[in-house]
């Protein structure tokens, strides 16, 4: 139960993060740890969840999860990419806030 | 491993998420989020996934921290600042805490289901077979965003001069 707490405060920091933040660096790392809060419990979940850890059947959810939780590191690694990518573009035309970027266009 | 140790850790992960929500200058926020990450690898191995911890530390302490570095190394400004200092916001506060309490509320029965983790959980070839046997096909998709992402990069960033 602990765990899915810590998961769920950190998942809350990160939209706090991420509603309060105008600096577009800060908005990408609140992401950031929105999404580590969210594939935390998904580790907590499968290792711990129901009467099946410990057996073969638990061994085999937790295997799950693993395998999820490294997809998803994947999945957030090119987010991540991408955003410094549209930060790096943006901060050329020297717009770093989340307010100077009311329009995007192609 | 005792209840302490998890508590440990997870206040570091905390503290970690806390300085990136407080944080005014750029390379406080990155250091932030570097204690988060760590923090977050460190739940993994208490969770008895090794694996998952070291290719946190690999992919995001190693990658993604290093990539803001030196995003923020390239564009760095005569003034380092992260924005000004942030402000309490009662809205946004509450709406953070309504989604903790609607998670927390929603996972409690399956918190309460729960059993505490065992040993023996950490079957690399378990997750390596997984991995190329039934998510095989988000396994191949993930490689293929992983691409897309890439030439995405190259086009937003190099595409700016050539216009």
């Amino acid at each position: 139960m602990s765990g899915i707490v810590v998961a769920c405060l950190l998942f809350s920091l990160g939209l706090y993060g991420v509603l309060t933040r105008r600096e577009i660096v800060a908005v990408l790392a609140s992401i950031e740890v929105m999404l580590g809060g969210a594939t935390l419990l998904l580790v907590v979940l499968s290792s711990t969840y129901g009467t099946g850890a410990g057996t073969a059947a638990g061994a085999n959810t937790a295997a799950s999860g693993q395998a999820v939780a490294l997809l998803l590191l994947a999945v957030v690694a090119a987010e991540a990419a991408v955003g410094l990518a549209v930060l790096v573009s943006l901060v050329r035309h020297g717009k770093t806030g989340v307010d100077d970027i009311q329009r995007v266009r192609g | 491993m005792s209840a302490v140790s998890f508590w440990l850790i997870a206040l570091v992960a905390i503290a970690g998420a806390w300085t990136v929500l407080v944080a005014r200058e750029t390379i406080r926020l990155i250091a932030g989020l570097g204690t988060f990450l760590l923090g977050i690898a460190g739940l993994y191995l208490r969770f008895a996934m090794p694996l998952l911890a070291a290719s946190q530390v690999f992919l995001y302490v190693g990658g993604v921290l290093a990539l803001f570095l030196f995003a923020i190394m390239a564009l760095r400004r005569d003034e380092d600042r992260a924005g000004p200092a942030v402000r309490f916001s009662v809205v946004h506060a509450s709406v953070a805490a309504g989604i903790f309490a609607v998670l927390v509320t929603a996972l409690r029965d399956v918190g309460a289901a729960s059993v505490d983790v065992t040993a023996g959980q950490d079957a690399v070839d378990a997750v390596g077979a997984l991995l190329l046997g039934r998510f095989l096909p988000a396994f191949e998709l993930v490689g293929g965003l992983l691409f897309v992402a890439l030439v995405a990069v190259l086009a937003i960033s190099a595409g700016e001069d050539r216009r």
